[in-house]
């Protein structure tokens, strides 16, 4: 597929699918406000104490919405990403039917158009942390590092249900609650250390929750992330990745039928 | 120029889509297998157009749509030299809550264009499409016929080297319609090629130099658009039964002492009820005595679409007198010329005693068939019928 159509394809999915909406593309970044403030306003006050005895104490009183955010912006762009791509091929059947699109990088639109959404509201919460002084480092440059393997994990998970979900159209749900469970099995709103010892196994295997962990360790406490699960994490995204493109090549004919 | 060489594709069709996964993971076949295409092959040269016609469910739109490179065949290869630009559905990717402009930027980029292709055709497009300023409101405020217009002006501006034309000429007014053709004929002289696929026999034989005839995924026939038409009316005629009568109202009223039992209307050369202008219509019609008459009228009349009266005659007009016995059947033959112009047109017959109906009318049926004039032999002409004229200098 042709770049200036993927790009259009990116314009179309950021601006004109609010082009009849009074506040038009700005609704894409009130749901990660809206849900920053919900987040902030109950849990707070819970996790703010345990916050303080991992490093976090200098932030004071935003430590935790600190905390927060930068695991919940992540999250909500990896899992819309997933979850989109999931459904991308219903999504543009229409088109797929009459025109010739590439099956396999037709989903890059989803990943760029919600990458897109997540640097808008990253630069708005370092707005908020340089008007509350924060203490930047140098391990701020890991970003743009974990934020690629963990799209790269998005936009393979996604192929791989895609496909899938063109055969089975229940799929499409599965994801969106499995989305739902991944979400609170992973430490985002609240500290990990609230679960008991032996549960961390459920930490270990969840890779969404070595990449929060990664830009909490860069972001927030300085220092280096854990290059082993990080590591994991980007093999376990190019394997579905590869796969994805193999199973992709493999029924594609199956798949145009279908739509 | 595209070509197809032995192209087959089956569909294999599941109960449910889920049943393909199964397959694939189990091994073993849930499916019944249907052949959309039998080993199709067909060459499109540049400036050549070639018309597809067949039944619904021929595999028409398959074959376009693997000349599109929308399905994948199972086997066989296309080779096609430029961009080929589908007209498959017009519209397709427009977006209602944007522009025109904008929407002419987003098909011609679905149409293979890039951007500075579509910049400098977007007024030639705006142009075309006759929009004017228009253009900058929104698609949803468009009536159907500018939406039309729009989108067969960015495929046309498209500049593909092949055209594929699925039942798409409807669109706009008869000016907008005329418009089109001359372009299409245009884009035929510059050497681009047009596949045609459509129901619209008239205008398969107008622009086609050749064409293919489909039945059940099989290439029926390839020849002359007439030929082929005709062929494709004999297929038609077969599926189809004659009009047997069964009593009841829509068959007519009258007195029944003789009825109309059958009948048919067929071209002389097509065999069935479509045909070219110039070509002579056979009218037969069986009757039935239920009483001995010993004066019998047999009138038809030929209406339009308008349901306006055409032509008609009877056989007291022809001094041709008939009668009939009392369960005695018989056939009576009206040859014509068809002399009229392309269209469909109905046949009322009648029955009855004298010039016409007021003294005893034994069976008239309206609208008892219908027949469908298509494509002219010899010369064309415009209006309602052909006066062959010949024509003198000095």
């Amino acid at each position: 597929m042709n770049f200036p159509l993927l790009l259009h394809f990116v314009r179309k999915d950021l601006i004109d699918r609010h082009a009849a909406s009074a506040l038009g593309a700005l609704w894409t970044l009130l749901l990660p406000l809206s849900n920053i403030l919900i987040f902030t306003l109950v849990f707070s006050r819970i996790m703010g104490a345990r916050l303080e005895t991992m490093g976090m104490e200098y932030l004071g009183s935003y430590g935790y919405s600190v905390y927060l955010v930068t695991g919940l912006l992540a999250w909500i762009c990896f899992s819309a990403t997933m979850t989109r791509i999931t459904d991308v091929y219903h999504e543009k059947a229409g088109l797929i039917t009459k025109v010739r699109i590439s099956l396999i990088s037709l989903p890059i639109y989803v990943v760029i158009s919600e990458t897109i959404v997540y640097l808008i509201s990253m630069s708005f919460f370092v707005i908020f942390l340089l008007l509350i002084d924060f203490n930047w480092s140098i391990y701020w440059l890991w970003l743009p590092v974990i934020f690629l393997t963990q799209q790269i994990l998005a936009y393979g998970l996604g192929l791989v249900f895609a496909i899938l979900s063109v055969f089975l159209r229940d799929v499409k749900e599965i994801v969106n609650v499995g989305t739902q469970f991944w979400f609170w099995l992973t430490p985002i709103v609240y500290v990990s250390t609230i679960i008991p010892e032996n549960w961390s196994v459920i930490f270990v295997l969840n890779p969404i929750y070595h990449t929060t962990k990664a830009y909490r360790d860069t972001l927030i406490l300085g220092q280096n992330p854990d290059f082993m699960g990080l590591g994991i994490v980007a093999m376990l995204g190019l394997s579905l990745l590869a796969f994805g493109v193999y199973l992709g090549r493999h029924v594609e004919r199956d798949i145009r039928d279908f739509l | 120029m595209i070509e197809v060489n032995a192209v087959t594709k089956t569909f294999k069709l599941y109960h449910r889509p889920a049943d393909r996964l199964r397959e694939i993971i189990f091994r073993r076949p849930l499916h019944t297998p249907y052949m959309a295409l039998d080993n199709i092959s067909l060459k499109v040269n540049r400036g050549e157009t070639l018309g597809i016609i067949g039944r619904n469910g021929a595999g028409k739109s398959t074959l376009m749509k693997i000349l599109n490179n929308v399905l994948l065949p199972d086997s066989g290869t296309i080779i096609s030299h430029g961009r080929v630009t589908a007209l498959l559905e017009l519209g397709t990717g427009f977006d209602s809550s944007i522009s025109g402009l904008q929407n002419i930027r987003a098909n011609g980029l679905l149409l293979g264009m890039t951007e500075a292709e579509i910049g400098a055709r977007q007024d030639a497009i705006i142009d075309f499409a006759e929009l004017g300023q228009f253009i900058d409101e929104p698609l949803r405020t468009y009536s159907s016929g500018m939406t039309m217009r729009l989108a067969f002006a960015i495929a046309i501006h498209a500049d593909p080297e092949t055209f594929l034309i699925d039942e798409a000429l409807s669109v706009g007014d008869g000016n907008f319609q005329q418009k089109c053709m001359r372009r299409i004929h245009e884009f035929r002289q510059q050497g681009g090629s047009i596949v045609f696929v459509s129901h619209d026999l008239n205008a398969v034989k107008m622009i086609c130099d050749r064409v293919i005839v489909l039945n059940h995924g099989k290439m029926a026939v390839q020849a002359e658009p007439e030929e082929a038409v005709n062929y494709y009316n004999q297929i038609l005629a077969g599926e189809q039964k004659d009009y047997e009568i069964l009593g009841g109202k829509k068959n007519g009223y009258g007195t029944h002492k003789v009825k109309i039992s059958c009948v048919r209307a067929t071209g002389e050369d097509s065999g069935g009820d479509i045909l070219s202008s110039g070509e002579n219509l056979i009218l037969t019609v069986t009757m039935k005595g239920n009483a001995d008459i010993a004066t019998i009228t047999l009138g038809m009349m030929i209406r339009d679409r308008f349901g306006q009266d055409i032509f008609g005659t009877n056989s007291h007009f022809m001094d041709f007198p008939l009668s009939i016995k009392s369960g005695e059947k018989r056939e009576i033959r009206l040859i014509m010329p068809m002399s009229l112009a392309p269209g469909k047109y109905t046949i009322t017959l009648a029955l009855h005693e004298g010039a016409d109906h007021t003294n005893e009318c034994y069976h008239w049926w309206d609208n008892a068939l219908h027949f469908e004039v298509s494509g002219i032999r010899g010369h064309n002409f415009n209006g309602v019928c052909n006066l062959s004229p010949s024509i003198e200098a000095s």
